[in-house]
């Protein structure tokens, strides 16, 4: 081998051999992961339609960024009450950040440079990138906490579920709120990790932006407030012994600075602010039910079924996915009884060997708690369904990182096996193709469904289940706001009469409307909310089976002029007037 | 290369083997789709046996509108699909995907089932089928029967309509019939088809509750009577299933006699009824049916038929 060839492997090998620190380097693999997800949530994003809420978040946003040129132009003006009121009025039962982020998205990526064809995806924009900041994040975290491996199993699995992939296209705040929790504890944890005034500020300034994505972030504190108080309780319990209570740094600023920055960057909290405030916390605390099905019943009212929300992530989240997440967990329980069993030998003064904890700042106890806060809610009685899974994707990113720790726990014994295997591990060779194999073992499934998902990641269900025909069989629900419409186009195309009626059910207005400016669906097509129309459809959830028998009683026919299927399983059944 | 250690040394194997297995089945499943051909088969196969009066059902009931768009009006179509129960037809043919059954057909006996690709036919008898004698939908004409309205005691005519079939969005209720008798004080009856509290379509006269002490009156004229009159009440799903509404009572009349009065509670959902007609049996006559309930607009709903 000559010298040169020499030297540049060995340029190559101090490139990429990774010091045992986490630094830029690791920037650099959060950012590849993340960049290379979003360039596939962009490539996909043209061919899923709009949900429902979409609609009038674009709408809103539009409205909002009146109120920012105003503020740019008009300063005085923009901040008085009645141009407040008018502009910030509308959706004003969430916070701003997301809707604000998605209009200035549209506002620099559509109307002033075009960088986007579609408005929509100057729209959707954010939220992707959210997607990409959760994955960051949860890279970082793996990395810090367990290892590099762990975190890149981590932060790719993330992106593997077929629901993550559905919300991580929408302009909504689902997913914003999964990356600023994430983000959120993250900071909080760097702030316990390395101390320090600066940490504890940035903690209290994520928390502020946290608390203005989604009201998720009220819970934020049954997870860090528990969490601080265990990684300092020796402290605490000195100082309260001297008549002092002292609380971290961290808390006290996300105490002050985060309702602070929540207020500042939300302008309709400006004025009147307690009654808005207890209208915006009475929408929450006393959100309507939707229906949604599950075992074959339709829930629209309290008591929550308790098994909702366990058989639902079974049922979507691909199961090699959550059998590293159980194998990581148990390794984790493991290693924390046998302190807790030490720690009850010393208390009764018995001899134990010293178990350490693997980490000063108790990094698992914080995972599991973010992890239960985020799921905690939904076996509540009270809590309605209205959401299907969106609603607890925050406990995802740690779910993932057990999963990914799993991972790690798995390679180790794959190559501990391996060199027990004479004639196996003398080849380094052997040894790499075997852990790449393992990856690809792992990956492939989950890669493959959320794929294959794609435009009905709603109505996917995972192979353990059945697929989506077995979700079906399961009564689990199939879809929900109406996303599916666009997907008809094929049969728009061919069947639709030029300047036809469509009764769009239950896509909003608005969604209708985007889709007819983006000309995904024909535009000379004129969309309708009566079932007086040329063509009506129905989204297949089993409530809405009301619209479809009003359709066979409205068209004089039960049989569809056309089923929309995925993998199937009728999606939207189509009638059609015959002229 | 020679394997050492024990079984928990290689246990970790277990986790990518789920993955291996998760990704083969994933695979089968999106690869063992019914195809449209196989259902267009299993269609040309029932059609060559089928004669009027043969019910058609799909199983599982989400496969419903698959079934329907290949099979098509002729042995699908909305009597049939928005049936009020099974026993009048004598003969089933059950469609089946993914090893799914009708439940409703269990009692049935099976004579025949074959495989048209992945479709399952399936041929069953009724172990007890009825004649029917006069099946009332079939009244719904100005001549086959008349409408009042009884307020306060005044009894007001309601008058024959036509006109096109509307229908709101969802929550909104059944739709309401081009073709009814309209009442001038409000209300009305018609045929149309309630989505009941189990889901099912079902074809009925839809006739929303007067409410207070007034009472909506259905004559059917010159009704062919048997042993029984065998019908059912029901209300539509939204309104019905809070389960917080008023009763709803249904009195049949014949001959100055009242043959039944059926309550229709919250909950009930699509409920049967029976009741003897002996007296009547081989006889023409009048039938009424009286609909009260406190609860004005209430989405009831009723059919029945003499056997």
């Amino acid at each position: 081998m000559s010298e040169a060839v020499q030297r540049l492997r060995r340029a190559w090998r101090t490139a990429v051999d990774l010091p045992a620190t986490i630094g830029w380097r690791d920037h650099v693999i959060a950012a590849l992961i993340a960049s290379a997800y979003v360039a596939w949530l962009l490539s996909t994003a043209r061919s899923l339609g709009f949900a429902r809420d979409e609609g009038f978040y674009f709408h809103a946003a539009q409205t909002y960024s009146r109120w920012f040129e105003m503020l740019m132009a008009r300063p005085h003006d923009a901040i008085k009450q009645s141009s407040i009121d008018g502009i910030w009025s509308e959706n004003h039962e969430h916070p701003s950040l997301m809707k604000s982020l998605f209009a200035f998205s549209w506002m620099f990526f559509y109307q002033k440079h075009r960088f986007f064809a579609d408005a929509s995806t100057a729209f959707r924009l954010p939220g992707m990138l959210m997607m990409g900041l959760t994955q960051w994040v949860t890279y970082l975290f793996g990395a810090r906490v367990y290892s590099r491996r762990a975190g890149v199993i981590a932060a790719v699995l993330l992106g593997l579920m077929p629901n993550v992939f559905y919300n991580a296209h929408l302009a909504c705040f689902d997913v914003g709120i999964m990356a600023m929790w994430t983000w959120c504890i993250y900071v909080y944890w760097r702030s316990q990790a390395e101390g320090g005034f600066l940490w504890a500020i940035a903690a209290g300034v994520v928390f502020g932006l946290t608390l203005d994505t989604k009201h998720n972030a009220w819970i934020l504190p049954a997870v860090l407030v528990p969490h601080a108080f265990f990684v300092h309780r020796r402290a605490m319990l000195g100082q309260l012994r001297a008549g002092r209570f002292t609380v971290p740094a961290a808390l006290v600023a996300m105490a002050t600075l985060g309702p602070l920055i929540w207020y500042t960057l939300w302008p309709w909290m400006w004025n009147d602010t307690l009654p808005r405030l207890q209208e915006y916390f009475a929408f929450h605390m006393n959100h309507v039910y939707y229906n949604m099905e599950f075992l074959h019943e339709t829930y629209f009212e309290a008591p929550s079924p308790r098994g909702y929300m366990p058989v639902m992530i079974l049922a979507t989240v691909p199961t090699v996915t959550l059998a590293l997440f159980v194998f990581g967990l148990a390794s984790r329980v493991k290693l924390h009884f046998a302190r807790l069993r030490a720690w009850g030998l010393d208390v009764m003064g018995r001899a134990h060997d010293r178990v350490r904890s693997p980490d000063r700042v108790e990094s698992d106890l914080l995972f599991v708690l973010a992890f239960g806060a985020a799921l905690g809610p939904w076996l509540l009685p009270k809590t309605p369904i209205f959401g299907g899974t969106k609603h607890w994707l925050t406990a995802y990113p740690f779910l993932c990182l057990f999963a990914g720790h799993g991972f790690d726990r798995i390679a180790d014994m794959a190559t501990s096996a391996l060199r027990e295997t004479r004639g196996w591990a003398e080849r380094s060779r052997n040894m790499i193709a075997a852990q790449a194999a393992l990856v690809v073992c792992v990956l492939a499934a989950p890669l493959a469904e959320t794929a294959h998902s794609h435009p009905f990641g709603l109505s996917t269900y995972v192979p353990i289940i059945g697929g989506t025909a077995g979700g079906a069989d399961l009564g689990l629900n199939r879809q929900f706001w109406g996303f599916t419409t666009q997907s008809l186009e094929p049969y728009f195309e061919a069947k639709a009469p030029r300047g036809a009626t469509v009764y769009y059910q239950d896509t909003a207005g608005d969604s209708w409307q985007q889709m007819i400016t983006e000309r995904r669906i024909r535009p000379d097509l004129r969309g309708s909310g009566s079932l007086d129309s040329d063509i009506a459809i129905v989204h297949l959830e089993r409530h809405m089976l009301e619209v479809e028998y009003n359709e066979w009683s409205v068209f004089g026919t039960d049989i569809p002029d056309y089923v929309l299927t995925h993998d199937g399983v009728p999606i939207i059944d189509v009638f059609r007037k015959k002229r | 290369m020679t394997f050492s250690g024990s079984w928990k040394t290689y246990a970790f194997a277990i986790v990518p083997a789920i993955g291996l297995l998760e990704l083969g089945a994933h695979e089968v499943q999106i690869h063992s789709v019914v195809s449209d051909a196989d259902w267009d088969a299993a269609h040309a196969a029932v059609e060559a046996e089928w004669k009027p009066g043969d019910l058609v059902v799909f199983a599982p009931f989400w496969a419903d509108s698959i079934g329907r768009e290949h099979f098509g009006a002729k042995l699908a179509g909305i009597p049939d699909e928005a049936r009020p129960d099974d026993t009048r037809f004598p003969r089933a043919f059950e469609v089946s995907i993914r090893g799914a059954h009708d439940p409703e057909l269990a009692d049935w006996k099976k004579t025949a089932s074959r495989k048209v690709g992945a479709v399952t036919i399936t041929t069953l008898e009724n172990p007890s089928p009825v004649h029917l004698l006069d099946d009332l939908l079939d009244h719904a004409n100005p001549v086959g029967m008349a409408v009042t309205r009884v307020d306060n005691g005044a009894e007001s005519d309601c008058r024959w309509a036509h006109g096109a079939t509307s229908a709101g969005g969802l929550g909104a209720g059944p739709a309401t019939p081009g073709d009814r008798f309209a009442c001038g004080s409000g209300g009305f009856v018609g045929v149309s088809i309630i989505h009941d509290l189990a889901d099912r379509p079902r074809r009925c006269f839809f006739a929303p509750t007067a409410g207070g002490s007034s009472v909506v009156r259905v004559r059917f004229g010159n009704v062919a009577f048997g042993g029984a009159l065998h019908g059912h009440v029901g209300l539509a799903n939204f309104n019905e299933r809070d389960r917080t509404g008023p009763n709803v009572t249904l009195t049949w009349r014949a001959n100055d006699r009242v043959l039944g009065k059926i309550t229709h509670v919250d909950g009930d959902g699509w409920k049967g009824f029976e009741l003897s007609t002996s007296d009547l049996a081989g006889q023409h006559a009048d039938l009424i049916a009286e609909i009260a309930s406190t609860g004005g607009g209430r989405h009831f709903c009723f059919e029945a038929d003499t056997r």
